[in-house]
């Protein structure tokens, strides 16, 4: 049976980051990454997009491989097609996630933890040693690992948030639902992410596309199921890139899930936390989570080795992960939940009219932040929105 | 959980599921497993909510009848 100080699960930007970073504040001791996939980074499910400050908190992007394309405009698209241009609005990075889990998890390979793929976690139990005993299938072969701590780093289908008595279920509403394509073969500014928000395109979400090179990116949205006219996400998504690009080329497809709620209210138990997407750990308004995940795991990771060290990894001790987490963002997810809800009242017709507002100012002074003010001076039914920000 | 015998619950198309999970945290029993690729709904505790159905992406959930075959009758767990 092996002995293991920290078991990790899962080997996104959320685990390879716990494994790294509880390496690097304790070396001594013994950290296992599993990956359930025959490599880390694949199968992609992501739109891939990301800020450029949370991201150099962790990795140096520039010149970077597992970098597809540096972005430096915003594009929102009103339903009626209204272009709302951002120039120069800050940087971001479309990332390959393929190629960036794998630098991630060398790093934590690199530190000195032992990174194992086509390995997943099956099950786990406590047994009275103070120990997690985790059931692990490599192949045709099954172990039991035995862990003192276990980070649940296994995304929005997380198994071992369930196995630890966790609540990481989530009401229907805040559920998106979404499908991407990968599409060469385009028409557009390859500097520029374009958002587009529609109920007849992407009910209760938004429509994509993250440039991946001059002429290809991913083209995807996510949308709500219980707002739907009764078509899946793929349907919605074949509809719009009729529409919008019927000449390209498709070479990638993904679906998948991204959980738009709030933190889960107990991130831990006693030799146990949950990171990343399995906590809901993603920005509401946004749908972003790759940063996210990044912090968590690095807050995980320093709060696994600092308890390991002082002997004690119990509840109320791994409780001090869920309360650091709030503390930097989780509390901003609810504000930003807030404004989501209150944001889901605006119609088509509201949105084609907000969009012509924001054009009134004129590029070179066009700033989100400008933006704000003159939608809030001209539609003052956006106040109630604007005032759940401070509340 | 008290659960009332559902006349119909949630089936999987495998040749459809895409393994993306997202279904999982939507299940309110957590009837729904993902485990070595394989997606399952486990008949026992489904309660046919049918939330699961519509979030899929690809539309690879769908319900389905739960007739209890004669050799094995599904018990009523509240009878």
């Amino acid at each position: 049976m092996p002995d293991v100080d920290v078991l990790v699960v899962g080997a996104g930007p959320a685990g390879a980051v716990a494994a790294w970073e509880t390496k690097r504040a304790a070396p001594e001791l013994d950290v296992v990454l599993l990956e359930r996939d025959r490599a880390v980074g694949s199968p992609v499910r992501c739109a891939e997009g990301v800020g450029d400050a949370g991201l150099r908190e962790f990795v140096n992007p520039d010149g970077a491989d597992w970098v597809s394309r540096r972005i430096t405009d915003v594009i929102f698209e009103a339903p009626d097609d209204t272009q709302v241009i951002l120039s120069n609005s800050g940087i971001g990075w479309v990332l390959d996630r393929t190629r960036f889990d794998a630098h991630l998890a060398a790093q934590a390979s690199a530190a000195g933890a032992t990174v194992l793929v086509n390995t997943e976690a099956t099950g786990m139990s406590r047994n009275g040693d103070g120990r997690w005993h985790v059931r692990v299938k490599q192949g045709a072969t099954e172990e039991v690992y035995r862990a003192r701590i276990v980070i649940g780093a296994d995304g929005v289908e997380t198994m071992v948030g369930r196995w630890a008595g966790l609540d990481t279920r989530v009401p229907s509403r805040d559920m998106e639902s979404c499908a991407q394509y990968v599409l060469e073969g385009l028409d557009f500014n390859p500097n520029a992410i374009y958002l587009q928000f529609s109920d007849a395109i992407a009910p209760g979400g938004y429509a994509w596309i993250f440039p991946k090179g001059e002429d290809a990116a991913n083209v995807g949205l996510g949308m709500v199921a219980l707002k739907s006219d009764g078509r899946n996400a793929r349907q919605y998504l074949d509809a719009w890139v009729a529409r919008r690009f019927p000449n390209s080329k498709q070479t990638g497809y993904t679906v998948g899930g991204v959980i738009v709620h709030t933190t889960i209210k107990k991130t831990y138990a006693a030799g146990v936390m949950v990171a990343g997407d399995a906590a809901h750990m993603i920005n509401p308004l946004s749908g972003g989570g790759i940063n996210n995940a990044m912090k968590a795991g690095r807050l995980a990771g320093c709060t696994a080795a600092a308890a390991i060290r002082e002997r004690d990894t119990s509840e109320r001790r791994l409780s001090k992960y869920h309360q650091a987490w709030m503390e930097l963002l989780g509390e901003d997810h609810l504000k930003y939940y807030r404004i989501k809800q209150a944001l889901e009242h605006m119609d088509d017709d509201f949105l084609n009219s907000l969009a012509r507002t924001a054009n009134k100012i004129s590029p070179e002074k066009r700033t989100l932040g400008r933006v704000f003010t003159q939608a809030l001076i001209r539609h003052p039914q956006l106040i109630p929105v604007a005032a759940r920000f401070f509340v | 959980m008290r659960r009332v015998t559902p006349d119909t619950i949630a089936v999987v198309d495998l040749a459809v599921c895409d393994r993306c999970g997202l279904c999982l945290p939507l299940c309110p029993p957590e009837a729904i497993h993902l485990e070595l690729n394989t997606l399952t709904v486990d008949k026992t505790t489904c309660t046919g909510c049918e939330k699961c159905i519509a979030p899929c992406p690809v539309g690879a959930l769908s319900m389905t009848p739960l007739v209890p075959s004669p050799q094995s009758p599904v018990p009523a767990l509240n009878a």
